[in-house]
């Protein structure tokens, strides 16, 4: 048996439960949000609840990354609908989901 | 598309479970079926929690017990209620077998075999853009620049609905009617699972979790035994996350609070060592009638499963795949019934609605249909099992003298900033629902 602590037993970074799945990504962003004007966009929500942490904030400017997305539709729930533009990935791109 | 033949009977959107068991009976029936999947297959942007009730989906293939990827029978239903590190649980260790766990991606994956093996035509890395209208009746669906035209459109496309929302057939979803799922499976090593548990071989464990592991965001846990992993994951209301977000009440991220949820220290011990095989998220149906559209039917279409709204979470189960079957088969029997009495006219395609509403699916959910509300409503998520919780504690962990039942009720409701009366209502207030 080894003393040695698992890296296990703390909480696994975002960044290392993302690196289990498997993405075939899209050339083209499905999902993109303006970085001109961002009123009305609940920021703080979607960097805390999007589970795949695609909105991150820079400044005060939210920033939103396509690439890791499980299409799961949460930020188009919360998000006004003008501030949005929401599709599934095309041609069978994205997420690919396996033991779920 | 390319290479999709003109046209068919029906085009069914979405190969989950609600399209597939549609697709299936209406092949079987000898329509000509097309069926649209946007994934890489069948099943592989499917995620849920992990069990399913048997009996509606044996209504559809009599032979799953023997064929479909069954991981173990559930025998043992777990309901725990938790503060910080104290447990509380409640086991009933089942009767009869009705419920399996599976992982969805590989049921879904075999629900649309079993159609294709009938004669319905799947075809998949298809994204629908577009459900078509002409002439006030829908004809079939667009994808990019290819249209296929059909007689009946089924549109099985699940939750978000983004096709219904376009139709104008049902509004911009209500984060207050939606919940978020995420969930980790955890690999525990080959023939594990039984001893971890105490289970006899070749049995599941089901087991949800009531308390503060949502990190105060209403909701909950789930924990069931698949073949060789486990899966756990939380649920949560995406109404109220979000505005506890934005009040800055919540300070880490969604897959954190998981992490914690893994690594609780009474939970963990039932997966040590075991590692994180995957990581995802879905989103899910909060409960009630709420979701429902004005109507399930339109003059060429009929909306089954998630897409209908039709999903029963009472806290103790998720009845979400087998309503969507049910749905399913509703639909198609439904159709053909329509096409026996000179077809799919606005007037045909309203016997799938009436006789949804006579269904055992429609009747548990307006049997259920204050959970959705009850949901919304803190007090049950994180205070009723505050309350428990602190009344054990009081109990069991005395110095000396330990405190009446009574005095143990009062001092915790006391605690929980709840008043003797507000218990009083909200406990009748369940009742009365019941
Ligand atoms: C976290 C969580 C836990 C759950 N737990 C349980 C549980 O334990 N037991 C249970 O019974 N239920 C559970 N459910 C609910 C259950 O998963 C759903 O009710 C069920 O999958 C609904 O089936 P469906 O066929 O209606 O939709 P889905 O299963 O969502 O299938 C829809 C299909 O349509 C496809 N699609 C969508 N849009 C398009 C488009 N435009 N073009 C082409 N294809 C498209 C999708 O890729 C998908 O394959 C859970 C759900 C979640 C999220
Ligand atoms: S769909 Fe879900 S996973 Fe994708 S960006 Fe939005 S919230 Fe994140």
């Amino acid at each position: 048996m080894s003393t040695q602590a698992s890296p296990l037993d703390k909480p696994l970074k975002l960044e290392d439960l993302l690196q289990r799945n498997i993405w075939d990504v899209d050339e083209d962003p499905h999902i993109e949000i303006p970085m001109d004007d961002q009123e009305g966009l609940r920021k703080r929500a979607l960097v805390h609840l999007c589970p795949a942490g695609c909105y991150t904030m820079i400044g005060d400017k939210v920033l939103f990354s396509y690439e890791g997305c499980f299409e799961c539709g949460l930020c188009r729930v919360i998000t006004p609908e003008d501030k949005i533009r929401w599709e599934y990935p095309k041609s069978g791109k994205g997420i690919q989901y396996r033991f779920t | 598309m390319d290479g999709v033949p003109g046209k068919f009977d029906v085009v069914v959107v979405g190969a989950g479970p609600a399209g597939s068991a549609a697709a299936y009976l209406l092949a079987k029936a000898g329509f000509k079926v097309l069926i649209l999947e946007r994934g890489r297959g069948a099943g592989s942007k499917e995620l849920f929690g992990g069990k399913v009730y048997a009996p509606p989906l044996r209504d559809v293939w009599p032979g799953l017990d023997k064929e479909a990827p069954i991981h173990r029978w559930v025998t043992r239903e777990r309901i725990s209620f938790v503060r910080g590190s104290r447990v509380a649980t409640i086991e009933y260790s089942l009767g009869r077998r009705v419920g399996f766990t599976t992982y969805l991606p590989e049921l879904a994956k075999w629900m649309s075999d079993k159609a294709v093996e009938a004669g319905a035509v799947l075809v998949d890395e298809v994204r629908v853009d577009e459900i078509v209208v002409r002439d006030g009746r829908i004809v079939g669906v667009r994808s990019g620049p290819d249209t296929v035209e059909a007689d009946v459109v089924v549109d099985a496309e699940g939750v978000n609905r983004l096709l219904l929302e376009r139709l104008g057939l049902v509004e911009r979803l209500n984060p207050s009617y939606v919940a978020l799922g995420v969930k980790e499976v955890l690999n525990v090593g080959k023939g594990t699972i039984e001893e971890r548990f105490a289970l006899p071989k070749g049995e599941g464990l089901a087991w949800m979790v009531a308390g503060d592991v949502t990190a105060g965001i209403p909701g909950g846990g789930f924990i069931y035994t698949m073949k060789d992993t486990i899966a756990i994951g939380l649920v949560l209301h995406i109404g109220k996350a979000m505005e506890k977000a934005e009040a800055g009440q919540i300070n880490k991220h969604v897959s954190r609070i998981l992490e914690e949820f893994r690594l609780h220290p009474y939970f963990k011990q039932f997966w040590k060592d075991a590692d994180v095989m995957e990581y995802g998220a879905h989103m899910t149906i909060e409960g009630g009638l709420r979701m429902v559209p004005k109507r399930l039917y339109a003059p060429g279409l009929v909306i089954v499963g998630d897409a209908a709204g039709l999903l029963l979470n009472t806290g103790y189960t998720v009845r979400g795949v087998d309503f969507a079957v049910a749905s399913g088969r509703i639909a198609a029997e439904a159709i053909i019934e329509a096409f026996n009495r000179g077809g799919p006219t606005e007037e045909n395609l309203r016997l799938y609605e009436e006789r949804l509403k006579e269904s055992f699916v429609w009747r548990e959910l307006v049997r259920h249909r204050w959970i959705g509300r009850g949901m919304e409503d803190e007090c049950y998520f994180t205070s009723m099992p505050g309350v428990l919780i602190r009344i054990l504690e009081k109990l069991y962990e005395a110095d000396y003298e330990e405190p009446t039942l009574i005095d143990a009720l009062l001092e915790s409701l006391a605690e929980e900033d709840i008043s003797l009366t507000k218990l009083i209502m909200k406990l009748g207030s369940v009742v009365s629902k019941l």
